[in-house]
């Protein structure tokens, strides 16, 4: 649908004459007219409230002063902002707030930044007639990061407001009336909550202030640098404050980034990650079997000695290289250069192999773009969302915090397909604002997607230029699914047919549709094909290439696209480009003014097997843990150990680094610079915050360190230098701007896809067998289903090591749904063993009632244990290991 | 649990309202009703039923004086204690009750009967000092007045004292 030209309004304020669109609040018009009308309970992410009489202007004609954070524009308004009037009622309403407001600016952390301190500067009179006792509150405890002095709250309930309206979570109560309303969590209890910091944020005075930094500072002492999170794939921008090289504090402004000053627990409170005490210092070198202290020199001259030594003795393709998606495009750029150059191998892989990768392949294999066609604004402005697989708000929470947008302040529809059932709880859960929801077991994504797609079809949703321009693909679909039984649909799902033929009709009659889909897709077998069939669904609907519509399947770290993107991975050379295509390779050979390597590369799960052969002799492993982060029936552990040699880049001693022969200490995000590419393909930069800690070096430096040491010199003077380089392979990579222009789908490979593409694996997709565990445990055998999935409050392994989260959550517990404990006699934290035919663990449970019927969640950031009971599968295309589902029995111990 | 034993009575209730969580106050009622004050198992149950937080809940509660947050004693004392009443002698009125009963405004009394408050305006202006016992008004008192409620109540769980509220022009003088 064309947007409807928008209406504007003439107004005057304060003298100036400006056009602004209809149903602006005069307040904001004032501000695009440069003139600041004092507010309090105003903010432009939450509905106006009028609580606080701050923002009184004067309306000619209007006989009383008016409220400019709640009157709309009108035409010819004329609204003057400092008569005598207006400063007067200024004057009075700080006037009482300033009868129970203690002075104690001094000992105060707004001090410097408090909206009550600056107006009071410019409207206070220097006397008060205030002579009663103000009003105090006793000192409660509030929470372990959230911190409240209630003697200093306004009462305009931001917090509250936003808590709600923003997070959705609910958790703040505004309690008592009148000057006496506290803000509480919950009677005595402290605060359980997202942890989100949004309240510290938006609290206009130092009432809601964050534990983490409390009293450390001064807000002017403090130096400041904008960068991005590292913790997930929406990639926030934060400002990281410093002092004297040690992090403060994380904030992020108003109107900043994609995330529009939004953070999640990870960005807001997840820190100090950088500075832990256990970082790694110095290079390590392995003499005698242990790890000892060395130079760089040292280090550096022995990984380049060995590289050429075994590089001269078995060939380059007897070496291996992994990076983690953490790093920066600049470092996963010269990695894979330093790979394919130096060493001579397309043996490189990334984290993105992980998951990342089957969204990337879907979409360059049916729409030939290897980003989302769509941005965080489609998601804000779509008719309707279908998320598949996602529990968003954990994994993705500010791409979430888009989606909740669209479905409370645009009447978006929700249409959700995951393992989580609607139930509120302490954190927010997406599944609650759904209006079509499919709760369905981890393993049943696809035959709830192909009951939609029958459902389509029936119904007559197909667009009907379908059959012209691709008749034989149509046929082909609408033969499969009309072939699915529903009452199969029905087993398999839990979903009526009726349910699902409504949720088709509002999702194909939307004008605007976008869907996400998250790890429970990507990472679970057929993920590769279930979101292939997911654009189909676009296609078929005739959603598919409409502006604001198309997939976009969420990055789990904040630089899996720019992995991709960089060619660390072994299909892609950057672009990406595929490895196996001529034109790719003599571009790129031109550019680097050498031969790439034939062989085709290995991805992660082949290299360890060949490694674990004897075949591959050494490795590069670039802050990525496989040894803790694969099963261990993947054998990782053992495949390093026979390696002849193996280097690691890393932050800290993790279980792969630990195995290292050399570790040469790597610097954090806080300590570079470059470039992360967040989920939906935006590329931003990150700057260093501190000093590199110890001898640290960026990733980058090092690799090309070792190439000038093995005779490749590959030099840049620092990351910009790289970028450049980058850019001349992908024309304007990272022209920095406030939004990503989003790719549009090539027709060309459109019409390849539909004319034959579609059909090498149609049958298997389309059919609603092979969908994993057929066996899984709806609990009557005992058997329940385990799945290792992501929490909100940490990142993998890395945020296990940020204070801050670990008093959120400091380990890990079997969540499970209260049905399931009553049947297994098992109550609030118990004791459990977990048990299958692989081996056992232990732990504590508790008990969800958004956990459905059947499975247990374990968090994959503490799942050392559960690590033992997980086996692997790969995917026969993409070759993503999957390893997120098991099946379990529990008995208390 | 509520849902057990009042099922039918919520079941209505929840049916009077198209927006769910309007149905908060009259199952805050329920709650008080049945403990004597909204306790924080009700507050969490009645989150549930009507899909709100507990914060939520408490949020209301806290919002209107008529709800309790502590157990009270099984007489809920309620002086008035606005203008009206004020200007004919609640003041000491409520120096009467707390020397009486031994306790401040607040306070429940050690044998569990008297939990004394002080409130706003109860609407029988014309008829005080006045205190609302449980459901019942108490109008006009005086000390003597106060002293048999305080010992009916003791002896009979009631008192014929209770009255009103009186309208305007109070019904005997009507013409
Ligand atoms: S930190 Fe907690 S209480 Fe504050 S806004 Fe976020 S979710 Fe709400
Ligand atoms: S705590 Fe801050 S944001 Fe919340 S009501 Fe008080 S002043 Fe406003
Ligand atoms: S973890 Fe993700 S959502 Fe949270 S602040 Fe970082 S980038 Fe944003
Ligand atoms: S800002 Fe307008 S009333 Fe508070
Ligand atoms: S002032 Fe006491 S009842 Fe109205």
């Amino acid at each position: 649908m064309p947007h409807a030209a928008v209406d504007t309004v003439t107004l005057t304020i304060d003298g100036h004459h400006l056009t602004v669109p209809k149903g602006t609040l005069v307040i904001e018009a004032a501000r695009q007219a440069g003139v600041m009308v004092p507010h309090f309970c105003y903010h432009p992410k939450l509905k106006p409230d009028a609580n606080c009489r701050m923002c009184l202007v004067e309306v000619e004609k209007m006989p009383k002063l008016q409220t400019a954070c709640s009157t709309p524009v009108a035409e010819g308004m004329v609204v003057r902002t400092a008569t005598t009037v207006v400063n007067e009622a200024h004057k009075s309403v700080l006037e009482f707030i300033l009868a129970n407001h203690p002075l104690d600016c001094p000992v105060c952390d707004q001090g410097g930044r408090c909206d009550l301190q600056d107006f009071s500067h410019q409207y206070t009179p220097t006397t008060s007639r205030f002579i009663e006792v103000k009003r105090v509150f006793p000192k409660e405890y509030f929470s372990p990061l959230i911190e409240t002095q209630m003697n200093r709250c306004v009462q305009c309930l931001r917090c509250v407001r936003y808590c709600d309206e923003v997070m959705d979570v609910k958790a703040l109560a505004p309690s008592g009336r009148g000057t006496m309303t506290e803000i509480k969590s919950f009677l005595h209890h402290e605060l359980d909550c997202e942890f989100c910091g949004g309240c510290v944020q938006i609290c206009p005075v130092g009432a809601i202030t964050s534990r983490l930094s409390m009293y450390e500072y001064r807000p002017w002492m403090l130096k400041r640098a904008d960068t991005v999170c590292t913790y997930c794939g929406d990639g926030c921008q934060i400002t990281i404050q410093t002092k004297d090289n040690q992090l403060v504090e994380v904030m992020s402004a108003q109107g900043a980034g994609r995330n529009n000053g939004d953070l999640c627990a990870r960005g807001f409170f997840g820190y100090h990650v950088s500075t832990h005490p256990d970082r790694l210092r110095h290079p390590l070198i392995r003499r005698d079997g242990v790890l000892v202290q060395a130079t760089w020199e040292e280090a550096l001259e022995l990984v380049a000695e060995t590289a050429v030594r075994l590089k001269l003795a078995h060939g380059p393709n007897a070496f291996a290289g992994l990076i983690a998606a953490r790093c920066t495009n600049e470092d996963l750029y010269l990695f894979q250069k330093f790979m394919r150059l130096a060493i001579g191998t397309n043996h490189l892989d990334s984290s993105a192999r992980y998951g990342q990768i089957n969204g990337v392949r879907a979409l360059r294999r049916v729409q030939g773009t290897h980003r989302w066609t769509v941005t965080f604004e489609d998601i804000v402005s779509a008719d309707a969302l279908l998320l598949v697989g996602t529990n968003i708000t954990e994994t993705n929470p500010i791409t979430g915090l888009k989606v909740k947008e669209a479905v409370k302040k645009r009447q978006a529809t929700l249409l959700t397909i995951d393992s989580l059932e609607p139930a509120v709880g302490a954190i927010s859960n997406i599944a609650n604002l759904s209006s079509h929801h499919f709760s369905v077991h981890p393993d049943r994504f696809k035959p709830a997607v192909l009951g939609l797609i029958k459902a389509v079809v029936e119904d007559g949703h197909v667009d009907p230029t379908l059959a012209q321009r691709a008749p034989a693909y149509l046929q082909t679909i609408s033969d499969s699914v009309q072939d699915l039984s529903w009452p199969a649909i029905e087993a398999a799902t839990g979903g009526t047919p009726e349910s699902f033929r409504e949720a088709a009709r509002t999702f194909a009659r939307s004008a605007r549709a976008v869907i996400l889909i998250g790890q429970g897709v990507l990472r679970t077998a057929d993920g590769y094909g279930l979101a292939t069939t997911l654009l189909d669904l676009l296609l078929l609907t005739g959603q598919h290439g409409r502006p604001g519509c198309g997939l976009a399947p969420l990055a789990e770290e904040n630089n899996d696209q720019g992995a991709v993107e960089m060619g660390a991975v072994a299909e892609y050379l950057p672009g990406p480009g595929d490895l196996s295509d001529p034109a790719a390779r003599s571009r790129v050979a031109q550019l680097w003014k050498e031969d790439l390597p034939q062989e085709p590369g290995l991805t992660l799960m082949p290299m360890l097997e060949r490694a674990r052969a004897g075949a591959l002799k050494a490795m590069f492993i670039v802050g990525e843990n496989p040894v803790g982060s694969l099963p261990l029936s993947a054998k990782a552990k053992e495949a390093l150990q026979s390696l002849e040699f193996l280097a690691c880049q890393e932050l800290f001693l993790t279980e792969t680094a630990q195995l290292a022969h050399v570790v040469l200490p790597a610097c954090s995000y806080a300590e570079k610079d470059g470039t992360f590419t967040n989920t939906e393909g935006h590329v931003q930069a990150v700057r260093h915050a501190i000093d590199p800690i110890g001898e640290s070096r960026p990733d980058w430096e090092i690799f090309s360190a070792l190439s000038v040491l093995m005779g490749y010199p590959l030099e840049y003077g620092d990351a910009k230098e790289i970028l450049k380089e980058i850019r001349s392979l992908i024309p304007d990579y990272g022209r920095l701007g406030p939004a990503p222009t989003p790719m549009r789908p090539a027709t060309e490979a459109v019409d390849g896809y539909l004319h034959t593409g579609y059909a090498t694996d149609a049958a298997d997709r389309y059919a609603l067998s092979g969908t994993g565990h057929e066996a899984r445990g709806a609990g009557n055998d005992g058997h329940l289903t385990l799945l290792i999935a992501q929490s909100l409050f940490h990142s993998g392994k890395l945020s296990t090591r940020s204070k801050g989260l670990l008093q959120v959550q400091a380990e890990g517990s079997l969540t499970l749904n209260p049905a399931d404990a009553a049947r297994l006699g098992l109550a609030d934290r118990d004791q459990v063993r977990v048990t299958n035919n692989l081996g056992a663990m232990t732990t504590t449970v508790m008990l969800a009632e958004r956990v459905p019927k059947g499975l247990v969640l374990f968090p994959e950031h503490f799942d050392q244990e559960a690590r033992r009971l997980l086996t692997v599968s790969t995917d026969p295309v993409t070759q993503v290991p999957y390893y997120k589902l098991t099946q379990v029995t529990i008995e208390r111990l | 649990m509520l849902k057990e034993k009042y099922k039918a009575e919520i079941d209505e209730i929840l049916s009077r309202y198209p927006v769910r969580r309007s149905a908060l106050l009259p199952l805050l009622y329920l709650a008080q009703q049945e403990e004597g004050y909204v306790s924080e198992p009700a507050m969490k149950e009645i989150a549930s039923i009507l899909r709100l937080t507990p914060p939520q809940v408490y949020e209301t509660v806290t919002f209107y004086t008529m709800f309790n947050l502590k157990p009270i004693g099984r007489f809920h004392i309620q002086v008035c204690k606005s203008l009206m009443c004020a200007l004919v002698g609640s003041d000491p009125l409520i120096g009467w009750l707390e020397a009486k009963l031994d306790v401040k405004p607040g306070d429940t009394t050690k044998d569990g009967l008297f939990t004394l408050s002080k409130v706003e305006c109860l609407g029988a202006c014309g008829t005080g000092p006045m205190m609302q016992i449980n459901s019942d008004y108490y109008e006009r008192l005086t000390e003597e007045k106060v002293d048999r409620i305080l010992a009916d109540l003791k002896r009979d769980g009631t008192s014929t004292l209770k009255s009103g509220p009186f309208m305007w022009p109070e019904p005997a003088q009507r013409a």
